[in-house]
């Protein structure tokens, strides 16, 4: 219950010793603060240096001598060019186009559905979460094996047609993107409709009876009510599944390996790639930069629409 | 323009009645307050008549039909709610708006009615300001444009003063009032405070523990209580009741109330109170017609408060607590003495000690 | 026990001066009230009071003791909260105790103390139940214990019944005016409602955008307010105000006004309304039993009349207004009260 016109000014609720108070607080907290710059701050730092160098492990000289192998801008030049970078580059993004949205309207649709009761909701709601506990490298596993030629979906598919069905799912360059993210799909509709569910549940009752009274359909409060009070919460959620695909990499490496060729290389799988395997460290420094850059502008840009949103 | 029936009307939760065979009628365009305290039944009451809850038997008829069965945003009511419930994501014009593109209204149509309310409301200049943060006056205000742009026969208010201020309910009860002149609707409005329920009501439903005790215009609620729940909850404060005795000496029955004295009845309750000599009987009096003067009852003067315009005098006798109330050019008595005071004959008023049921005044 | 006194006490926040040069002193023992509108710096007076904030300039003095250096445990003034605080899952009477058992005092220490507060309270036969099973008047002397035993020179109270019903507050207020009593001890009440205020204080301090405006027994206050806003913010219905040649166009007899009135004020007690042909015309009839509110347009301007018992009047029926020989307050132009002819 909240006393509209009683509200004491902001101004009165400030507190002046508090201000010198906060000084002695950081003083005091200054060391502290700086080993946790520190360590955040080091590696990114690090990864600059040794990007503007051709520094490898196998070279002999520690990292902080790489500065002998100066390059310059050479490697961002490199990725530039790189035909395998961009590919990669693209393919994330275009994972990224098809899963968060998929994932998204299921996780929607299955929150909406969940938000009134009905028989069974407890048991189908554990159920449901099930896929998001399960570590991803096992889930790439299960989907490894589910995707064989002799497997479960092929076997399922089989049932509807004459002839046996024997797609060959992860080593076919168009399937196996498709099976990638129908894994993703599996595992992280559940986040998408945990957090979605959460925020339709936070929707105020009263102003969703005032609508129904106002003779509004379902479709027009959903629209109207309900999706605008849950703008944030949907940001959030849009935002973390986004971060999280540009990142994906252990399900999909376990089914593909990238593979076939570079048909499912993703920009983690190909960073892996060029350090596990061709070692070549200086370059992968300025690839990581590269990502960093890119994700943090669009965090920053889901943050500034978040706060927006919280002001209505 | 509605009138509302509501027919041995109840609702029970589980072994819990919220709600005991109600019967009332709303007159069309009447403003009815249900008033009690918490839990008594009368939002259980009016969250029928909306809709949001089915009856558990009983029926509810609008203009003669019965509605039990028409799902609640068929039912055309209004609906204010106690924090009102705008949409705060929205302007004020998408507020009012609402209720008309929901039901589809062409858009100049919508255009005009918005202009048209926003000018009876005095919202012209802050329609295109955000919903939220506007002042309580202006929320509530807006509640009502809201529901009252889709012309409901019935407006349904749930208790929508109470998270105002003291000082401000004054101003938002004299706006209310006049909106409701506006709109002529029937008005069914649910408080515990029974100053807004005097103030603003037509009639007056009592209501506690789930039953309807009293039905009638605020000054014969007032006047005439029909028991002793309604004699206290009516009146700021309320009518004082004190265990007594009837006494009938000669033709003239007065009540006395033991260590205090005695008080003389008017004729119409010394005819129904006729064959009860020497029963117990519960006397009522209104503390503003306590008057000073004279003799009748002598009580110890506790606790005097002096409220500007008037002064609540409490009285104490062994346990026994009544208060008065007099006008501020009365000098009010000394704390800690006796006081001795009169009640006029007929401001006095008898219930039955067991029932707390009124004792009817009966002409010869 | 203690007498508090406020000597030219500013304080600000940024551009905000929400105390500004106050003065006032509270008497040892009194039940002292302070009222005004939101932002008008009651909040900050009990701040400053508390020690949890310290004045931009000006001092403060605890039985002519400056405070300015003593911390706020150290100042050993208790604060009822709004919401009281109460613990849920403890009885009264573990309630009451818990400050004491918080300081590790001796068992018998706090068996005779607690008892010495809960007898001068007379919650005896509360003690035993836990908060849920009170009423709002009985968890309100449970808060106000546990406050006492910890001997506090004074309390603050900071709106503690607002969120009551009606008729609970009404109750609440005697309530809390008796513990006063029993309890004889400063007691520092923030209210917005003026009945409240006036029912329970010994004295009231009026505020107006962190300046003092009046200080005063209640009764004080409301008949001989020194300002029009002092005037307007107690009493229910408010106070008419009118210019002058306003009331002199609606009252039927020229009201005896002093040199420079500007404005006049009426209480709607001491407003007369008669059934004959006169200027005005009665708007709405409110009858609340006891009283009945008439609204009376008359020169443009709509009066309020409070009269006693149910007089029989009509809508739209012409009146005529007339006002009693006292009851005529006059203001000047800058709204400070004249002397009443």
């Amino acid at each position: 219950m909240t006393k509209v016109s009683t509200i004491e000014p902001v101004a009165e609720l400030t507190d002046a010793p508090v201000k010198t108070g906060a000084r002695l607080g950081l003083w005091l907290t200054l060391p502290a603060q700086l080993l946790v710059l520190f360590i955040a701050l080091f590696p990114i730092l690090m990864q600059v240096y040794i990007s503007l160098t051709d520094w490898s492990p196998l070279d002999g000289i520690p990292w902080w001598r790489a500065h002998e192998l100066w390059t310059g801008l050479l490697n961002y030049a490199d990725l530039m060019a790189d035909s395998r970078f961009w590919g990669a580059l693209w393919r994330t993004f275009f994972v990224m186009a098809v899963c968060v949205p998929v994932q998204f309207l299921l996780g929607l649709g299955l929150a909406v559905l969940f938000v009134d009761d009905f028989r069974g909701k407890r048991v189908l709601y554990s159920t449901l979460l099930v896929p998001m506990m399960v570590v991803p490298a096992v889930a790439g596993y299960m989907f490894f094996m589910l995707f064989q030629s002799g497997g479960p979906v092929n076997d399922l598919l089989s049932l509807f047609t004459s002839d046996p069905v024997r797609i060959a799912w992860l080593s076919d360059p168009d399937l196996a993107l498709i099976a990638v993210m129908l894994a993703d799909i599996w595992q992280w509709t559940p986040l998408m409709f945990l957090i979605l569910l959460a925020g339709m549940i936070s929707v105020p009752q009263d102003q969703q009876m005032a609508a129904i009274l106002l003779g509004a359909s379902w479709w027009r409060r959903f629209f109207t009510i309900v999706l605008p009070r849950m703008k944030s919460i949907i940001i959030i959620a849009l935002a973390i599944r986004v971060i999280e695909i540009f990142k994906i990499f252990d399900t999909l490496f376990i089914m593909t390996g990238g593979g076939p060729g570079v048909a499912t290389e993703t920009i983690s799988v190909y960073i892996y790639k060029v350090t596990q395997q061709e070692l070549i460290w200086s370059y992968v420094a300025a690839i990581a930069l590269a990502i960093l850059i890119v994700l943090s502008v669009v965090s920053v840009f889901a943050i500034k629409r978040m706060q927006r949103g919280q002001g209505t | 323009m509605s009138e509302i029936a509501l027919e041995n009307l109840g609702k029970t939760f589980g072994d819990f009645t919220a709600l005991a065979d109600m019967n009332l009628t709303i007159a069309n365009g009447e403003f009815m307050a249900l008033l009690g305290p918490s839990g008594c039944g009368k939002s259980t009451t009016m969250n029928i008549i909306a809709g949001m809850l089915r009856p558990s038997h009983g029926a509810i008829r609008f203009n003669g039909q019965d509605v039990v069965d028409v799902p609640m945003a068929k039912r055309g009511v209004g609906f204010v709610f106690q924090n009102y419930a705008i949409f705060t994501h929205m302007s004020v014009r998408e507020n009012l708006a609402y209720g008309l593109r929901a039901q589809g209204a062409p858009g100049a149509e919508i255009t005009k009615r918005v202009k048209a309310f926003a000018e009876l409301l005095q919202l012209e200049t802050m329609l295109d300001r955000p919903a939220a943060g506007l002042s309580v006056n202006i929320l509530q205000r807006l509640a009502i444009g809201r529901s009252a742009i889709l012309k409901p026969a019935i407006f349904l208010l749930d208790e929508p003063l109470s998270n105002v201020d003291a000082a401000f309910r004054a101003v938002m009860r004299s706006e209310l009032k006049s909106l409701q002149g506006q709109f002529g609707q029937t008005m069914v409005y649910v408080t515990h405070d029974q100053l807004e329920a005097m103030t603003m009501a037509d009639r007056i439903a009592v209501m506690d523990h789930g039953k309807l005790l009293q039905v009638g215009t605020p000054l014969d609620i007032y006047n005439n209580p029909a028991d002793t729940f309604v004699a206290r909850f009516i009146g700021a404060p309320g009518m004082n009741i004190l265990d007594g005795r009837l006494i009938q000496k000669d033709d003239a029955v007065s009540v006395e109330v033991p260590g205090i004295g005695s008080v003389d009845l008017p004729p119409a309750l010394q005819f129904a109170a006729r064959d009860l000599n020497g029963s117990d009987v519960q006397i009522g009096f209104r503390p503003e017609q306590v008057s000073a003067t004279g003799s009748g009852l002598t009580m110890r003067v506790g606790l005097v408060e002096r409220i500007g315009a008037r002064t609540i005098v409490h009285l104490e006798h062994e346990g026994i607590a009544a208060k008065a109330v007099l006008p501020a050019d009365v000098a009010p008595p000394v704390a800690r003495k006796d006081w001795t005071f009169t009640v006029p004959e007929d401001g006095v008023r008898l219930f039955d000690p067991v029932t707390g049921q009124a004792l009817k005044a009966r002409a010869h | 026990m203690a007498s508090i006194r406020f000597e030219n006490v500013s304080k600000s926040y940024g551009d905000v001066l929400a105390v500004d040069q106050v003065n006032f002193e509270v008497p040892d023992n009194a039940f002292f009230c302070f009222f005004g509108p939101p932002l008008s710096g009651k909040s900050t007076i009990l701040k400053l009071i508390l020690g949890l904030e310290t004045p931009d300039s000006g001092e403060i003095f605890f039985d002519g003791r400056p405070m300015r250096d003593i911390s706020p445990p150290d100042r050993n003034v208790a604060m009822v909260f709004q919401n009281l605080a109460l613990f849920p899952h403890m009885t009264a009477l573990e309630n009451v105790r818990f400050p004491l058992v918080e300081r590790k005092i001796d068992g018998a220490t706090i068996k005779a103390r607690v008892a010495q507060v809960t007898d001068k309270l007379h919650m005896a036969h509360i003690l035993h139940k836990p908060p849920a099973q009170l009423s709002g008047g009985e968890r309100q002397r449970v808060a106000i214990a546990r406050a006492l035993v910890r001997d506090p020179v004074a309390y603050l109270m900071d709106d503690p019944i607002s969120a009551l019903d009606a008729r609970l507050r009404e109750e609440t207020r005697v309530e809390l005016r008796r513990m006063q009593q029993d309890m004889a001890k400063t007691l520092i009440y923030v209210t917005h409602d003026q009945e409240e205020a006036m029912s329970v204080s010994d004295q009231m301090l009026i505020l107006e955008a962190g300046r003092v405006r009046q200080i005063g027994a209640p009764h004080d206050l409301y008949d001989a307010p020194n300002s029009a806003y002092v005037a307007s913010m107690l009493g229910a219905p408010a106070m008419n105000m009118a210019d002058t040649s306003d009331a002199i166009g609606a009252l039927s007899t020229a009201p005896d006004i002093g040199r420079g009135t500007q404005t006049i004020g009426i209480r709607p007690e001491h407003l007369k309304v008669a059934r004959k042909n006169g200027p005005g015309r009665v708007t709405a009839i409110e009858p609340l039993g006891a009283t009945t509110v008439l609204s009376v347009e008359a020169a443009g301007i709509t009066w309020k009349a409070a009269l006693r018992g149910q007089p029989d009047h009509e809508i739209g029926a012409p009146v005529e207004l007339s006002v009693d020989a006292g009851g005529l307050h006059c203001f000047d132009a800058h709204g400070n009260a004249l002397s009443a002819a």
